[in-house]
């Protein structure tokens, strides 16, 4: 296994909520959060942090990337076999953040954006133009930021991420506002990335996209890691077996006759074709259904995705998932006084 | 590079893009007509102020003078200043550079210089200008204690105002709060604090507006204490002999001191707690 380069231990941060009373007008309760989060990061490894809206992964990027202060438990710098508690500073010396849909705006030229960053990480000015052209900016160098478009915003944000060659990259939402050649390309900077042993984690809604990538995988859902490991270990962690995946022509059979073992977790019909999916294998399945005279154009035998190990940790459906935000989402906006703090 | 060097780097960057930005192209008449307008006014020979008197001295013009610095300066600084945070906030740049390695209380320092040296470097020049001014209409020049005075104390005056306008800007994500809190407090200090003083003599016994009421003189010197712009006249009026309102000059600059400490350190602290 590669080596941790580190490692989030009981890691917890909640965030405070103005909750004004009439005589205590300045009462604060503790809200939403991040709760005892214990996290493992592999040296030129990509984690993709994985879980609805509000779930916190967000939140979580920002603890390790030493904008959120840690309320409990610490952040250690595993190097070799000894480990040492990481103060702010030596933190975001380490890491690189990606912040979400940075709306760069101004007449300051792109250069001059960059140079500010790398100003407060003391990089060199001769750094800017390589990584420019690492992100494909480099024509637009002389550019005011309010000619970018979203893309190239998105490109900027990576360039001051990279900034100063930190160990640890932490991209929140890269991929949007990129069209898919430059996220195919952006996909392919990451893995240069790992190559050189960088380590990077992931928070994406786009996460199917980037499977074929990711070499960890922690689930998230109301401020807690679920699951974390490999795809693989992650799918045994949550006792999920390889789907099976039939689709053939004419009506959907009746899969009670055939499935014994297993269970039909999805049927589709559609203008005279079938699709299936079964939570596990069923020996002699396809040997019944061909006997039967049932016409199969495919049968795949592929491991659990990244929704459906989600619904196997939280135990709720696509739906819930995908649709319970009103009581998360909201978490970090705070109100006081009608003004969003 | 040191901290020290790197804090004004940064500030360096910050007050370059504001010194050059729309809004200062704007202020810049505004300001132009203000501060060497007053000078050349009120170093008219012939001038007749209210109750007959006749400004005396170049200091005294000055004094006279520093209304321009008062109602012009001050606002420039507040609409400088207003979303050196909150724009940044709002936009995800200050998640980004909250994320760099740069301590925080270096990153509020620097906006602090940024944001008061792109007001103080034309007010300044002006500044220079109206002692041009008032040296071609009088003929003679203010000392260089009144200068040193004069120049000091507007740095101050600025400072105070650019620090409440980013304290409001660092609690607010939303741009028209803090221009309305910046506006607000300089409206207060301007135009309402002879309200205030008034109320505060009423209420005390103290007969209102009679300049040759101790009582009233007294009044008047220690609640301009309480205010930026009284702390900044009492700084003048520290080279004008004419003028004895009971302060003593040590606490005009004890004052001095405080405006600009508190709120610094409350700015600083804010920075070090604010979240993106």
């Amino acid at each position: 296994m590669e080596e941790v380069v580190l490692r989030l231990k009981d890691a917890t941060y909640r965030h405070s909520l103005y909750a004004p009373l009439a005589f205590k007008p300045w009462r604060k309760i503790s809200g939403q959060g991040i709760f005892s989060a214990n996290l493992s990061l592999h040296k030129g490894t990509i984690l993709g942090l994985v879980g609805p809206n509000g779930a916190g992964k967000t939140t979580l990027l920002r603890m390790m990337a030493g904008i959120l202060p840690l309320q409990e438990g610490s952040i250690y710098e595993s190097e070799k076999n000894s480990s040492a508690v990481l103060s702010d500073v030596n933190l975001r010396n380490m890491v690189g953040h990606m912040p979400e849909q940075v709306r760069w705006q101004g007449r300051k030229t792109v250069r001059d954006a960059l140079l500010e960053i790398g100003e407060m990480r003391q990089v060199n000015e001769s750094r800017i133009d390589g990584l420019l052209k690492l992100v494909g900016l480099r024509s637009r160098i002389d550019a005011p930021l309010n000619e970018l478009s979203q893309g190239m915003r998105q490109r900027l944000t990576l360039a001051a991420a990279l900034l100063g060659s930190p160990n640890i990259l932490l991209l929140d939402e890269p991929l949007n506002g990129l069209d898919p050649v430059a996220a195919a390309a952006f996909i392919v900077l990451l893995g240069k990335l790992t190559d050189k042993g960088v380590s990077i984690v992931i928070s994406s809604h786009q996460v199917e996209g980037l499977v074929g990538i990711i070499g960890r995988l922690a689930l998230m859902h109301r401020g807690q890691i679920l699951a974390e490991g490999t795809m693989l270990e992650v799918a045994e962690q949550l006792n999920l077996e390889k789907k099976t995946e039939v689709s053939g022509e004419g009506k959907a059979p009746d899969f009670s006759k055939y499935v014994s073992t297993a269970e039909l977790i999805e049927v589709e019909q559609s203008s005279g074709e079938w699709r299936a999916v079964l939570n596990k294998s069923e020996p002699g399945l396809l040997k019944n259904l061909v006997a039967d005279g049932i016409e199969i154009t495919s049968w795949t035998i592929r491991q659990p995705n990244v929704i459906e190990m989600l619904c196997a940790a939280t135990g709720q459906s696509i739906e819930d998932v995908g649709l319970e935000v009103s009581s998360t989402a909201v978490m970090p906006l705070r109100n006081f006084r009608g003004e969003e703090e | 590079m040191s901290d020290f060097s790197r804090i004004m780097v940064f500030a360096k960057r910050l007050m370059r893009e504001r010194l050059f930005s729309t809004r200062m192209y704007i202020m810049l008449p505004i300001l132009l007509l203000f501060i060497p307008g007053m000078a050349w006014g009120f170093s008219d020979p012939n001038i007749v102020l209210p109750g007959g008197h006749q400004p005396e001295s170049p200091m005294e013009v000055l004094f006279y003078a520093s209304l321009g610095v008062v109602f012009g300066a001050t606002m420039c600084a507040v609409l400088l200043s207003y979303d050196s945070v909150s724009r940044e906030r709002a936009s995800g740049v200050l998640e980004l550079r909250l994320s760099q390695p740069m301590p925080r209380a270096h990153q509020a320092l620097a906006m602090i210089l940024g944001s008061w040296r792109a007001i103080l470097v034309p007010t300044w020049i002006l500044l220079v200008l109206s002692v041009l001014i008032v040296r071609y209409r009088m003929g003679d020049w203010p000392s260089l204690g009144d200068c040193l005075v004069y120049f000091i104390s507007t740095a101050l005056i600025l400072l105070w105002y650019v620090l409440f306008t980013l304290l409001a800007s660092s609690y607010t994500r939303d741009q028209g709060t803090a221009i309305s809190f910046g506006v607000g407090l300089w409206f207060l200090f301007t135009f309402l604090w002879a309200l205030v003083t008034t109320m505060v003599a009423y209420a005390s016994g103290v007969s209102i507006g009679q300049e040759n009421d101790a009582a009233w003189v007294v009044l008047e010197g220690g609640l301009d204490l309480l205010s930026p712009n009284g702390v900044y006249h009492h700084l003048l009026e520290t080279r004008l002999s004419q003028i004895d309102r009971g302060i003593a000059v040590w606490q005009t600059w004890a004052m001095a001191l405080a405006w600009t400490l508190v709120p610094s350190w409350l700015f600083i602290r804010r920075m070090e707690k604010i979240l993106p």
